[in-house]
């Protein structure tokens, strides 16, 4: 466990739930086993299924030692408010036993755990607007501890009236309804496993300011990822930093970019969405025929 | 960053605490002597469940400071641990100009809920951030560098320690501020009645008539450094921070799993991270929540670790004396077993009426002296999150540990600056 932070590390599957073209939240979130979960919980459990697939990690070996790793800052808060409600105004034997699970933070990376048989380490981050960030590199930091195979990375916000109060008391007119999953696992067992290498992750740094954030990335020269994300989806909150990764990933992926080319995502304090806390810097590489 | 690259043990070197004990690491060790606390009624109207009760700090004891942050006005919790965080630091010995490069590290399930249920009982409804206690924190401490909230329920700080000795191990901090801290919410409680999972009378652990747990408040805090930085800077370690494993049961939303296969993987991963065997192992902090099932599934863990040995081998049942603080019990046990390892004892347990179904020795009738340099400590939560921290004496004061020194029956009895200055002279 004690193995340096020397592990390269790499993306090697990507998965959407999202309303568009490919996912139909209303069918999607409507299939068996989906009953008693919150509607974050419902959101992870596709994206996960759905980036490993991707990975081609799906019911693999793998999974057993892989960790899950996931980023929310809301996930939870309309079964909270519901519960306030229902004490208030009657007693605890009204809550609906199921909804109990539900109150905790960590529930959506319970079941994507459970969904697939991953028993490494299973957290969540409830980190602010960084929080995306943080957990594609808290991923990268348990595989290069030792503590994970390989890492599912869910960055999840889902839109419910409690969440949508929020939005608009403060001034939000849009925000994401959905889930984004990343496959992080070391780069020499995706050459192994002949699996495709998206994007290598590079460099990460968080601190109270952004400049620190991106000098300790080791980025001040990398080209940064515009407002993709919230010109996509509005407020991505505790998705946010998966969601630019995933579009880091896309851009990426075109054929036309060269190998070598990086790209930085910065979340947090000061940036297009901010809540005061501190900045997370991650930086992507392409490194295609750079794996052995 | 941590330019010591010669010893890249992780060490404590300083320690804070607010409970139902009490103020201060010498309160929280003199109540565990003294038996614990005592539930209280909880002081929040509409507590419309059939158990109203937790093990409450003196509500004299609350910090009425910082009242707000960044605009969001505080409650409990966060308050507590900006109090906690400055007894750690201040017993740490770091320095004002040294605090700007502290990451801070917590973790917080029910955050600011206390505050946000007052606003609502007073009509006020504008929703404000629910876990700002780690950034509070931060500020409070003039800390710049990252601050994160860890959201893993009642194993929260369990997993905020193991992140910090990761952090430190990598060479990302040489000082970390960790712990947890929890206020009062209606919702938890709540919860957990509705689950059948709330014991009406106390906290008992292991005790067969045993029916749920009972929740705490509090704040616990832990400066962990580069065993290195601390020596360069002449800092007296109080113990190592030598070992810590996570293992997910992947088995139910809120039950354990009964095989326990992987809370035994978790404190097996653990002391082979830490280097020790089990026999190594001079007692353990439980999670025993006093939830019927938790508590069997956790005592037959412990005999396949520790095989013939388990029936001789302590357990500290913590939670018993300051109830389930949730997401700050990992670093209340860690706390706790590190001052367990400063005087070489654990205290003796609350009394109970034994289970015969937890076949495990919880001593009743006095302290026990430590016989091994290492205490195991475990925590367990909702979705199967598991941890398990391996904390040990600092070298060099293992061979101490043989014979000579203080007896158990006066352990903890001296005035608290003495003892403690008593206490680290023994591991210079």
């Amino acid at each position: 466990m004690r193995t340096g932070a020397t592990v390269r590390t790499a993306v090697t599957g990507v998965g959407w739930a999202v309303a568009g073209p490919d996912f139909d939240p209303v069918t999607a979130l409507a299939v068996r086993g989906m009953r008693h979960k919150d509607r974050a919980s419902r959101f992870a459990v596709r994206a996960a299924r759905r980036a490993l697939e991707d990975a081609g990690l799906l019911d693999a070996p793998e999974l057993d030692g892989a960790a899950v790793v996931v980023s929310s800052n809301f996930g939870n808060l309309d079964p909270v408010c519901d519960t306030v409600t229902t004490l208030a105004a009657g007693g605890s034997t009204d809550i609906g036993p199921m909804r109990v699970p539900q109150l905790s933070s960590a529930v959506s990376a319970a079941w994507v755990a459970l969904d697939h048989g991953i028993r490494g380490p299973n957290l969540t981050l409830c980190n602010g607007a960084s929080g995306g960030l943080d957990a594609v590199a808290a991923a990268r930091n348990l595989i290069a501890a030792g503590r994970a195979t390989a890492a599912l990375v869910i960055g999840v916000e889902p839109d419910s009236p409690a969440v949508a109060r929020l939005h608009r008391e403060t001034a939000g007119s849009r925000w994401i309804d959905g889930a984004v999953g990343l496959v992080i696992e070391p780069v020499r067992q995706a050459v192994r496993r002949g699996a495709r290498i998206r994007a290598e992750i590079a460099g990460y740094g968080r601190a109270h300011d952004e400049r620190s954030a991106v000098r300790a990335a080791g980025a001040t020269a990398v080209p940064r990822l515009g407002a993709e994300a919230n010109a996509r989806f509005g407020r991505c909150s505790g998705a946010l930093g998966v969601v630019q990764c995933a579009l880091a990933v896309e851009r990426l992926d075109d054929p036309d970019v060269p190998e070598g080319e990086a790209v930085l995502a910065v979340a947090g304090a000061g940036t297009g969405e901010s809540d005061g806390t501190s900045v997370a810097a991650l930086v992507l590489r392409l490194s295609r025929g750079r794996h052995t | 960053m941590n330019t010591y690259d010669g010893d890249r043990r992780v060490v404590i070197t300083g320690l804070g605490a607010i409970s139902c004990l009490g103020t201060g690491v010498a309160a929280h060790w003199d109540g565990l002597l003294a038996g614990g606390g005592e539930p209280a009624e909880v002081p929040l109207p509409h507590l419309n469940m059939r158990t109203t009760k937790m093990y409450l700090v003196d509500r004299a004891d609350v910090p009425a400071q910082p009242a707000s942050h960044a605009g969001v006005e505080l409650g409990s919790s966060p308050r507590l641990a900006v109090a906690a965080a400055e007894q750690a630091l201040a017993d740490a010995g770091v320095e004002e100009a040294a605090r700007a490069a502290v990451p801070v590290v917590l973790g917080v399930e029910l955050g600011n809920a206390d505050m946000q249920e007052i606003q609502r009982s007073a009509g006020r409804t504008a929703w404000t951030t629910l876990t700002p206690a780690a950034a509070v924190v931060g500020a409070e401490i003039g800390s710049r560098a990252a601050s994160t909230s860890v959201g893993n329920a009642c194993s929260a700080s369990g997993y905020a320690l193991t992140i910090a000795l990761d952090m430190i191990r990598a060479g990302e901090a040489t000082t970390v501020l960790v712990g947890g801290a929890e206020g009062i919410t209606r919702a938890g409680i709540g919860a957990f009645n509705r689950l059948g999972a709330a014991d009406p009378v106390r906290c008992r652990p292991f005790d067969r008539n045993r029916a749920g747990t009972m929740f705490g408040d509090g704040s616990a805090m832990l400066v962990l450094e580069a065993a290195g930085h601390a020596r360069r800077r002449g800092a007296e370690p109080y113990a190592e921070l030598a070992g810590a494993a996570w293992s997910c049961d992947a088995y139910h939303p809120t039950a354990p799993d009964p095989s326990g296969d992987q809370i035994v993987r978790a404190m097996t991963e653990a002391l082979a991270d830490a280097g020790l065997s089990s026999s190594e192992v001079g007692c353990v902090i439980p999670h025993g929540t006093g939830t019927p099932l938790n508590d069997v599934v956790e005592s037959q863990a412990l005999h396949r670790v520790f095989g013939g040995r388990t029936r001789a081998l302590p357990l500290f049942s913590l939670k018993a004396m300051i109830g389930h603080t949730t997401g700050a019990a990992g670093a209340f046990a860690c706390l706790t077993a590190t001052l367990m390892l400063r005087h070489r004892t654990s205290p003796a347990n609350t009394p109970i009426e034994q289970d015969p179904e937890c076949d495990v020795w919880v001593p009743q009738e006095r302290p026990v002296r430590l016989e091994a340099p290492a205490v195991l400590v475990n925590t367990y939560a909702f979705g199967g999150n598991n941890t398990s921290l391996v904390v040990r004496d600092v070298a060099g004061a293992v061979s101490d540990m043989a014979g000579g020194g203080e007896g158990a029956a006066r352990v903890g009895t001296g005035v608290a600056g003495e003892d403690a200055e008593g206490a680290r002279g023994d591991h210079r």
